[in-house]
């Protein structure tokens, strides 16, 4: 009976500490690092943790100004230290994904709309600059039918000079529920039907692209 | 062989270690360019000679046209492996901004010497966009690139400091060479000014 409750106990906490906005950043920026394309921006989380950070930073203030003991003031300036990381972190992954899919983000309103205001400002500005620097380099030295910065030349009917993310790279990952074949584009019924709870599976992004979207499978 | 000094300038790329610079190949970069203009004149030749026999240049299969054909990928060949060495470089570039500095003074000249003028004018733009990304969002992204272990880190002064300096928890003669064992958010505005150095194994 005892081991039981303690059980519970346990248990209860285990959900309390991974729903904390702390876990939560944490899987949003484990899913952003192992993710080939760019995920939606965690636009309320991401405010909610600069909050939390502005509090923390201001009660280990306090902590010091009141003489407590600082092994206990270091440990909480710890736990300050690796939410700040944790966040800075997540932004500059997305600023690095960002830079390197610059004008394939920019010219698919899918991939814009999951970004921050400022880093759709970051992403035009970038397009911008680097747009004007292979003109320089390249793209005005060549013929005119060849200078476009998004197609080989004017014969191609699609912009075929645009890096797209590889969305058909491997990753690992771990649903958080049993995984049906509604939860799986259609498209994909062939080769993926279930998916184990807690099982990690090493899979082809686009596969998984929808449930991790849907907020049912994490990347690890 | 058409299109092979495309090759070796993207050769010239991969061949360098990853992350790590050549100098600008501007000899082979505008040999190549050359080599475009060369196929383009070509091209148009063949197209002009198709007109003049008056045959439907849109239609016909004919020596000229798969001659006007192979010009024409040549160019697009070229023209890919050009962006693709000014595009990797720019990445490269890029990523200076996050490990090395984000003012060009800031790069060691060794790095500066490699770079062609555009380039540099690109590090420049580029490395504002990512201030100004910064200042919008209130959130310093260039510190703690490595996960914290410790909130106390060792350090070795680099400069003289003077005497006295105020810590979060004491005064420390930070003189020069002289090592400490200091809290990281102390020290790390030091660190960023090059006044000291995280001692670290």
């Amino acid at each position: 009976m005892a081991t039981e409750e303690s059980t519970s106990v346990m248990d209860d906490y285990e959900t309390l500490i991974s729903t904390t906005d702390v876990e939560l950043l944490k899987r949003a920026w484990r899913n952003e690092k192992s993710a080939p394309e760019i995920l939606q921006f965690e636009a309320s989380l991401v405010q909610r943790i600069k909050e939390q950070i502005e509090l923390a930073e201001q009660n280990v203030e306090m902590f010091e100004a009141d003489n407590i003991d600082p092994l206990t003031v270091s440990l909480y300036q710890m736990d300050l230290d690796r939410t700040q990381f944790l966040l800075r972190s997540y932004l500059r992954v997305r600023l690095q994904k960002i830079e390197k899919y610059l004008f394939y983000i920019l010219k698919t309103d899918e991939s814009l709309n999951r970004l921050s205001r400022q880093e759709q400002m970051f992403a035009r500005r970038c397009t911008d600059d680097l747009g004007s620097h292979l003109d320089e380099t390249v793209l005005a030295k060549l013929p005119d039918n060849y200078q476009s910065i998004l197609k080989q030349s004017i014969t191609s009917e699609e912009d075929d000079m645009v890096p797209v993310p590889r969305l058909d790279t491997f990753v690992i990952c771990k649903a958080k529920q049993y995984l049906s074949g509604l939860d799986f584009e259609p498209e994909y019924s062939m080769e993926i039907t279930e998916m184990e709870r807690d099982l990690l599976t090493f899979v082809c992004y686009k596969f998984v692209k929808k449930p991790l979207e849907n907020g049912k499978i994490d990347l690890v | 062989m058409y299109a092979r000094k495309g090759y070796e300038l993207v050769k010239d790329l991969a061949s360098g270690e990853k992350g790590q610079l050549q100098p600008f190949n501007e000899d082979l970069f505008n040999q190549v360019v050359d080599q475009c203009t060369q196929h383009y004149l070509e091209l148009q030749a063949l197209i002009r000679k198709m007109q003049e026999e008056s045959v439907d240049v849109r239609e016909t299969r004919n020596a000229d046209h798969y001659g006007a054909l192979i010009h024409h990928l040549s160019l697009i060949r070229n023209k890919r492996c050009l962006m693709a060495y000014v595009h990797n470089r720019a990445e490269i570039i890029q990523n200076f901004a996050w490990k090395v500095g984000l003012e060009l003074l800031e790069l060691p000249e060794e790095i500066q010497e490699k770079l062609s003028s555009s380039e540099k004018n690109y590090f420049g733009k580029h490395s504002a966009a990512l201030q100004s990304y910064m200042a919008e969002v209130g959130i310093d992204l260039n510190v703690d690139m490595v996960p914290p272990k410790d909130p106390y880190i060792k350090v070795r002064v680099l400069d003289d400091m003077g005497e006295g300096i105020l810590l979060s928890d004491k005064t420390a003669n930070l003189a020069r060479h002289s090592m400490h064992f200091l809290k990281r958010t102390d020290a790390e505005q030091y660190i960023a000014r090059g006044l000291m150095e995280e001692l670290t194994g």
